[in-house]
């Protein structure tokens, strides 16, 4: 029955008020200016990790709708029976360029074998993207996405993570691997591989 | 003589008998330390000092391009300070053991006292005391005999009059010759009590919860463009310990216009009135597409995530092409305000002009003017007579290794520079819609036009509400623990042998309590008022 005295009750809120105020502190950040001061590589890089799913745990299909920057309309329902690799950039992206000249190489290997190549540029102008595609040779379109819809209707199968980020759909139009960061070569290849074969890791 | 004594005290001191504690002691004795308000304390301390190397070094989760350099740039101290967390201060190991030792030593000292409120909310009214004089406040009073006043009804009168005051009273009428009667007030007291330290509890497990499974993120937006709430969307992301990328709600936003206006009146010329960004939005892939007017301090909600306007500037629209005559740039570049003038900062790189990459760093100037010395300025921050003043570089940017690199600044380790303010030819200078041609053919930069960005602070803290609530209610409590009174009145009644009935109060608060006086003459005179009237009547009724 006895009660607290009053000063320690006293020290007892500011304790608490004071934890708060740290504890919120731990995960409250900088204004972006800060940020910018900081030298920020102004994009969310992916940390290179590879997210295979086995054919029973795969999603729905991918529904998305695009215009190339050529303007013709891209459909997800053009692409059945093919195997696709969708890979998110823009020019400025440092792992973007390091991970490109692999990137159009496949696309040369894999080109004739049914398998489509598209680029979502997230950040570029047509002339922009034209002068990336010339400096690394990428012959495969790009989306132009500046206002991030197609991203948006991504979301709903695999939340992407980073810039670069590549998912690779099988021939069902599923996403059968995703690839937050740079895309290693022979990585990107083993999954396309599998994809085309219809295999995936688990009966593999 | 000495050495004697020596000797009968050593095996003296080995006789000491320690309690022994045991294991299960040893436990009580531990959690009785850590749950004491002096631990608490030292612990909140502790976790002050912790937090300072975050804002020493890099840190990972803000940004790990920075720490990475760090560490390349320091080879004997960086893997040492890797080793012992100091990029990851928050996320490390001793700061987590501080905060949750914190933690339990708040839980561990709060739910017990909550728990003796609520046994104090329950309590009757204790035992009246043998002698009610020694009370700080004690008072008596006789009534005539010929009221024909029992006891025991004065004894009931007097409980009805305290609870009509707001008593909770307990009588101890019994066979005994003085009967008396208990009473407590101020039960809400505890009740706040109760409240303050529950709450406590609630706002620790609310902030908890938003540091765990909240987010913030940053992202600038430049007119016509929009982004989309997935990490890839922003330039900055900064997740909880425990955030699930399922948990960003699918919404997208577009900016389609940005208005500043800023005060024309001669006393505040130029300084901003107000900021509109309209938006369209969109709360899924598959709702309709609907408009929102963005201002500062005024945020657009979706579900529990707010999106607040906490910058904005001028992207000028330029084209840049190479020395193969192909465009290799095109598009609106964000440039970073200096001043209130929004004279601004900007850095143009060109990775994929051939056959060099280019680069350009200046200023951009809204309103641009030349002072006496032929240097431009900037007067105004609205857009009159836009002009870029910018040096070039060629050579390698540094962006093809894949490294990560700020998009706001130009790394001239690997450039040459072309021109220059600080060069004979002087540096670039360009009006809205003019074109320069760099020096040995290197190629061009046109100023196309001009657009507005905006800057958003994305926010999602699942434990906000949480935290709004409980320190509301902690406050309320602690409100009315700190201005309810807890007071306790004890009435005891005896007969005298010439029948006159004896009654003697007293009056006991708890803690301080400035108005207890002033409630014993209430109680006092209102024992006075009820008896001299049910006399009164009693004698009307005799006559």
């Amino acid at each position: 029955m006895k009660l607290l005295p009053f000063r320690r009750r006293r020290a007892a809120a500011a304790v608490v008020v004071l934890a708060s105020l740290l504890l919120y502190g731990c995960t409250g950040t900088d204004p972006l200016a800060e940020a910018v001061n900081a030298g920020t590589s102004n994009y969310v890089a992916g940390d290179g990790s590879v997210t295979e799913y086995a054919s029973a745990a795969r999603g729905g299909t991918v529904k998305l709708t695009g215009k190339l920057f050529d303007g013709t309309t891209v459909t997800d329902t053009d692409w059945a029976g093919k195997v696709t690799v969708l890979n998110v950039w823009y020019a400025a992206c440092a792992p973007c360029r390091a991970e490109a000249p692999d990137l159009a190489a496949l696309h040369a290997d894999f080109g004739p074998q049914d398998v489509q190549f598209y680029g979502i540029n997230t950040r570029d102008e047509a002339p922009t993207s034209d002068a990336f595609g010339r400096t690394f040779g990428i012959k495969y379109p790009s989306i132009q996405d500046r206002d991030g819809k197609v991203l948006l209707s991504l979301t709903e199968y695999v939340p992407p993570q980073a810039v670069p980020t590549t998912l690779v759909l099988d021939k069902q139009g599923r996403v059968a691997a995703r690839i937050l960061g740079i895309a290693e070569k022979s990585t990107l290849k083993a999954i396309i591989t599998d994809a085309l074969d219809g295999q995936t890791p688990d009966n593999s | 003589m000495t050495d004697t004594e020596a000797k009968t005290q050593m095996p003296a001191r080995d006789k000491v008998v320690l309690p022994k504690l045991g294991p299960l002691g040893m436990l009580r004795w531990a959690w009785r330390q850590l749950t004491s308000m002096k631990t608490a304390l030292q612990l909140l301390l502790m976790l002050a000092v912790a937090s300072v190397p975050g804002s020493l070094f890099p840190q990972r989760p803000a940004n790990p391009a920075v720490v990475t350099q760090y560490i390349l740039d320091n080879p004997a101290t960086g893997p040492w300070l890797d080793r012992l967390q100091l990029f990851d201060v928050y996320s490390s190991v001793w700061f987590s053991a501080i905060y949750l030792l914190l933690f339990i030593s708040l839980v561990g000292c709060v739910i017990p006292r909550a728990r003796l409120h609520w046994k104090a909310l329950r309590s009757a009214p204790p035992r009246t005391p043998r002698s009610l004089s020694r009370l700080p406040e004690y008072g008596t009073m006789t009534v005539a005999a010929e009221s024909s006043l029992t006891v025991e009804q004065a004894v009931d009168d007097a409980a009805q009059i305290l609870r009509r005051h707001g008593y909770r009273t307990r009588l101890h009428a019994g066979d005994t010759d003085h009967p008396s009667v208990a009473a407590e007030r101020g039960y809400l007291k505890e009740a706040g009590n109760l409240v303050f330290h529950t709450a406590l509890i609630g706002v620790l497990i609310a902030v908890a919860i938003g540091g765990m499974f909240g987010y913030r993120a940053q992202k600038l937006v430049i007119e016509e463009e929009g982004f989309t709430n997935a990490e890839l969307g922003y330039d900055a992301f900064f997740p909880g310990t425990n955030f699930n990328p399922d948990s960003l709600s699918p919404f997208s936003i577009t900016l389609d216009n940005f208005e500043v206006r800023f005060d024309r009146s001669l006393t505040n010329y130029g300084s901003p009135i107000d900021f509109r960004a309209d938006m369209t939005v969109q709360n899924t892939p598959t709702d309709e597409p609907r408009q929102e007017v963005l201002r500062v301090n005024e945020p657009i909600s979706f579900g529990g995530t707010n999106v607040y306007l906490i910058g904005n500037g001028y992207a000028p629209v330029v084209t840049v092409r190479d020395g193969d005559g192909n465009i290799a740039l095109q598009g609106p570049v964000a440039s970073l305000p200096t001043d209130a003038t929004y004279n601004s900062t900007i850095v143009i790189k060109a990775p994929d002009a051939r056959p060099f990459q280019l680069g350009f760093v200046g200023f951009f100037l809204p309103t641009a003017m030349v002072d006496e010395d032929g240097v431009a300025f900037g007067s105004d921050p609205d857009p009159m007579n836009p002009q870029l003043n910018l040096n070039s570089y060629y050579g390698d940017l540094g962006l093809d290794d894949g490294n990560p690199v700020s998009v706001y600044q130009l790394d001239t380790s690997g450039l040459t520079q072309l021109n220059g303010r600080d060069m004979p030819d002087g540096g670039i200078v360009l009006g809205a819609y003019q074109t320069y041609d760099l020096p040995e053919g290197k190629g061009s930069i046109t100023f196309d036009g001009l657009k507005r960005y905006v800057a958003l602070d994305v926010v999602f803290d699942p434990g906000k509400i949480g935290a709004l609530v409980f320190t509301t209610l902690a406050l309320l409590g602690l409100i009315f623990t700190l201005i309810i009174p807890r007071r306790r009145v004890w009435i005891r009644v005896g007969k005298h042998d010439d029948g006159r009935t004896m009654v003697e109060y007293g009056l006991l608060a708890r803690g301080e309590d400035h108005g207890l006086s002033k409630e014993a003459v209430r109680i006092g005179s209102a024992l006075t008022k009820h008896w001299k009237r049910t006399t009164t009547e009693s004698r009307q009724e005799k006559s």
